[in-house]
């Protein structure tokens, strides 16, 4: 299992380098324009620009620059380590807005990470052992509506409802609006800005887990061993729980990690309709102002928090399915 | 039967989505925000969207009048859209213009920050009064008042060797002045930017209240340069630590009445220990405070009246989110694109209209196009263009009469004194545009060889026009294009994200383009002729889109290709304007070289003098606008308490 786990590192690594890499040639092959004239002024001078090329390290070829953004990630720069450079937008340290907005993000899909499982698995075990009842129909309706719901849509009505801002019913409006509160600030005041963007973004992924999880239960409990179980006097909780439900569960795994990878640096819209500031409103418009070494930044976490959470999940298979081994 | 169930609970469902989405027609939707203001000269420009023109409010004192102290908010929409992090060297947009000129960088000679002419008129700041002009128009002196400090932590009277280095800094190629062109002019500026001197000969201070800039030109304008925040004083001992573009905008020493909060807690006894001001988060936020350091004595209520304690400016990447904070009077104002159905509430309710202010852009809106390119190399054919566009179709793709007035020529009206307020070389009943006076002078063209006044060369067909891709150049597109049609040319329309870098690009040989508009850096006229500049033209970066005065040697150096002889040039209607010092002859001498650009060269399709528009929140006692930065007053700004 360790050799296994040290050869998916060193493929972490190379996929980071693959998508670092990929990520460079597209800004280079695929230019909008000259980003230094951007950063240089309405009316630039051919000096001015010269001289913001030379800053923004955009006066070498593409292939230099990469191996000097290797060579700072690796080794560091004058900001610290890892080095990332400055963003040409704000011209801080990418590493300083990156701490910054990670905590943001991960605030977010963390936590809606849990209302998600929470709501969707129990969602979808109720509705799986009610098969056909007013609860299962209920339940799948939920689910029809969560998968149907733009995100974007949610919020708003989100806002709308329950934000001090709102226009709905006053009786209603106890959340506080958009925005985010650092957890080291006032934690009441984090989790109560975190509410409404967690159980929005939650809705959507809980619907999924629900159908998932009532599919899966429901196949499962059809299968040859959990007869077996409950002919060997199993109580139907042991059966459902201990057996059902934790065979179920893999590919629910499988979503899960890929899912909350991607929030890493695909929760833009969340981001944006809450006003968060995390990562994937940074690296959208970072995209749009060619900041180069911000969108570098947000690849790098993003592949990352992929690469890493499908080892974990690799993981997770083992323990879940004992006929799982790695060698 | 469960068919049937199925179906009824996806009509139930979607009967519950549609609803919801009704509710939320009022306060939701528009999710996409509008991300042209960090593009160059483009702050805002985001269109109006009703046909009523509403009554025009400069400021709105409350019964008891404005009182000092409190807190005003404002949340900018998306990002600050700094320039050059906050270093006044480098910021070149109104917003950080209205921040630093009204409340932190003090100049030699500033403005009222007020609305109207009175707020682009010039009135001594630092300096004791405008300064003495020598008999050749050659040098420039000025006294500094006593009395006025930096913030802290350096809290030291501020001398004219401050001023001096500010112009040092703009000098230094590493910290990327983006408007240091304007003080080329300065003897021996231009040899210390090549490093070929270590001082600028033509800055003197002979004492510590005394500075003198020595000009290698008459140069009428040079005053208003000198009220530009790149001009304020600086303090060597904080700003020199910085060698690199916008480093020193996180530890601005103030000048000003207001200072980052934190500021006091910087540790400048040496440029190791400094540590950026906890008062200044690009990404997120800037908080403002009284300057202790500050005496108004030294300052005149005209300029700066300094009511509120405290300016908390925020980022929010939700307009709705904004425009709803304003109303509920969370916060009091905002550097956004107000969506159309804000400005439709704020122009029909008569109780929020007196919050809804609208003023003067001094902002031109245009289509360009290119002097080298067929079939607009044919001044006919771009005289035609003028004849037949529809710029009350384009106007109402902005929203309508809220979004400006029709533009009949290059500089805003109010630029020039209303001087070519009747002006209109190519006149239209209701500016729809006069097909037959068009056709008639597209006969005149080479591209019409039946002489029908239809365009019927090849030339005219699919003729590239680029466009940005957003909502609203989708809608000025039907107008445009209609409009091209009748004279017999075809646009093959490409809409992109950031037109300006592709048309910047000489090389691309873009023939026409509705995205441009472009806003005055200071209100003399200068500062849009630089468009029509031939010496200011780049291979990038380019803002002389229409190539006016292009020769066939700087064709070459530049990429341009197509028709480059023969091209017209007023560059020495610019410099024969540009030694002429401020006043009437000075704007009639930009008024005349506006109707030969319009008459003798065509490079534009002027359509909008945009307007400035604001929501402020019913918190809002006393409100201006800034006519030099477009924007807030904000040292006029006051709440209730």
């Amino acid at each position: 299992m360790a050799a296994y786990i040290v050869r998916r590192l060193v493929w972490v690594i190379v996929v980071l380098l693959a998508v670092t890499m990929i990520t460079f040639a597209i800004f280079y092959l695929l230019p909008t324009g000259d980003p230094a004239v951007r950063f240089a002024g309405k009316s630039p001078t051919p000096q001015v620009l010269e001289e913001v090329r030379r800053q923004f390290g955009l006066d070498k070829p593409w292939y230099a620059q990469y191996w000097h953004f290797l060579s700072d990630l690796t080794t560091g720069d004058k900001y610290g380590w890892p080095g990332l450079g400055f963003s040409f937008d704000t011209r801080i340290p990418v590493r300083e807005e990156l701490l910054e907005r990670a905590p943001r993000t991960l605030s977010l899909a963390f936590g809606a990470a849990i209302v998600w499982l929470t709501l969707g698995v129990t969602i979808g075990i109720v509705s799986a052992l009610r098969r056909g009842t007013l609860l299962d129909r209920a339940a799948m309706g939920f689910a029809l509506f969560g998968v149907s719901a733009p995100v974007f849509w949610l919020g708003l009505m989100a806002l709308w409802l329950f934000a001090e801002t709102g226009g709905g019913p006053d009786w209603l409006h106890f959340l506080p609006g958009t925005g985010y509160v650092p957890f080291s600030e006032s934690p009441s005041e984090w989790f109560t800005h975190l509410i409404m963007p967690w159980v929005v973004l939650a809705l959507l992924y809980a619907a999924f887990y629900a159908r998932m999880t009532r599919g899966n239960l429901l196949e499962t409990m059809g299968e040859d061993y959990i007869r077996t179980a409950r002919a060997k006097g199993l109580t139907e909780r042991r059966v459902v729980f201990k057996h059902g439900l934790r065979a179920s569960l893999t590919p629910i795994v499988t979503m899960f990690g890929m899912d909350i990878a991607l929030l890493v640096g695909g929760a833009v819209i969340t981001e944006t309709v809450f006003n968060i500031q995390g990562l994937g409103a940074w690296a959208v418009r970072a995209t749009f102002n060619q900041d180069l070494p911000a969108v570098v930044a947000v690849v790098v976490v993003s592949a990352f928090a992929v690469a890493i959470m499908n080892l974990l999940v690799d993981i997770v298979y083992a323990w879940l399915d004992p006929r799982v081994r790695y060698q | 039967m469960r068919h049937w169930r199925a179906l009824a609970i996806v009509v139930v469902a979607l009967g519950l989505a549609v609803g919801a989405a009704a509710c939320g027609g009022d306060d939701g939707g528009e999710a996409t925000p509008d991300t042209t203001a960090t593009e160059p000269a483009t702050t805002g420009e985001e269109p109006a969207t009703t046909e009523e023109e509403p009554a025009t409010t400069e400021e709105e004192p409350s019964p008891e009048g404005p009182q000092a102290g409190g807190t005003y908010r404002v949340d900018w929409e998306e990002t600050f859209g700094f320039t050059g992090g906050f270093d006044p060297v480098g910021e070149y947009l109104g917003e950080a213009f209205g921040i630093q000129s009204g409340l932190l960088v003090r100049t030699l000679i500033g403005y009222r920050h007020t609305a109207g002419s009175a707020g682009n008129e010039l009135i001594p700041d630092l300096a004791t009064d405008l300064g003495t002009i020598s008999d050749d128009g050659l040098t420039y002196t000025y006294t500094l008042k006593d009395g006025i400090k930096f913030g802290p932590p350096l809290s030291r009277e501020i001398t004219s060797q401050d001023v001096a280095y500010a112009f040092e800094r703009i000098g230094t190629e590493s910290l990327v002045a983006q408007y240091g062109f304007y003080y080329t002019v300065i003897e021996g500026m231009s040899e210390f930017m090549a490093g070929e001197a270590d001082t600028i000969s033509g800055i003197t201070t002979p004492d510590d209240k005394t500075i003198a800039f020595k000009l290698t030109a008459p140069t009428g304008d040079f005053p208003f340069r000198l009220a530009m925040p790149a001009a304020g004083p600086a303090p060597r001992e904080v700003a020199g630590c910085f060698t690199e573009a916008g480093a020193y905008g996180r530890y601005l020493i103030s000048s000003g009445p207001y200072m980052f909060e934190g500021s006091d807690a910087l540790d400048a006894s040496s440029c190791d220990t400094l540590e950026p001001i906890a008062g200044f988060d690009p990404n997120t936020s800037m908080t403002l405070v009284r300057n202790p350091d500050y005496d108004p004595a030294t300052d005149t209520p005209e300029a700066r009246e300094n009511f509120v304690d405290r300016f908390e400016f925020k980022i929010n990447s939700n307009p709705d989110d904004i425009f709803n904070k304003i109303k509920a009077g969370e916060i009091e104002d905002a550097v956004a694109s107000e969506p159309p159905k804000v400005i439709r509430e704020y122009t029909e309710n008569e109780e929020l209209t007196p919050l809804l202010h609208i003023n003067a852009g001094d902002r031109t809106w245009y289509i360009t196009l290119n002097l080298t390119q067929p079939p607009f190399d044919d001044i006919h054919v771009r005289k035609a263009a003028n004849l037949v566009m529809d710029k009350e179709g384009l106007r109402r793709a902005w929203g309508g009469p809220t979004a400006g007035e029709i533009a009949t020529h290059i500089i805003p009206d109010a630029m020039l004194n209303e001087t070519l307020a009747d002006y209109d070389p190519y006149p239209s009943e209701g500016y729809a545009g006069d097909v037959a006076a068009a056709m008639e002078e597209m006969k005149l063209s080479k591209y019409d060889t039946d002489k029908d006044g239809i365009c019927d060369a090849p030339e005219c067909k699919d003729v590239l026009y680029v466009t940005e891709a957003d909502r609203l150049r989708q809608d000025m597109q039907p107008p445009t294009s209609a409009s091209f049609e009748k004279i017999g040319i075809t646009l093959k329309v490409r809409s992109v994200e950031g037109a300006y870098p592709v048309i910047q690009d000489v090389s691309k040989n873009v023939p026409a383009s509705g995205r441009p508009g472009w806003g005055k850096d200071y209100a003399d006229a200068s500062t849009f002729m630089v468009l029509f500049d031939s010496r200011s033209t780049l291979p990038t970066g380019n803002i002389n889109y229409s190539l006016v005065g292009l020769t066939p040697e700087q064709a070459a150096k530049v990429k341009a290709s197509g028709t480059v002889e023969g091209i017209p040039s007023v560059d020495a209607d610019i410099d024969a304007c540009n030694v002429i010092p401020v006043g009437d002859e000075r704007v009639q001498c930009w008024a005349d070289l506006d109707k030969k650009l319009m008459e003798e060269v065509v490079p534009w399709i002027p359509y909008l003098d945009a307007t400035a528009t604001q929501i402020t929140g019913p918190t809002v006692t006393k409100w201006d606008f800034d006519q030099f930065s477009g924007t807030i007053a904000y040292a006029h700004v006051a709440v209730a308490q």
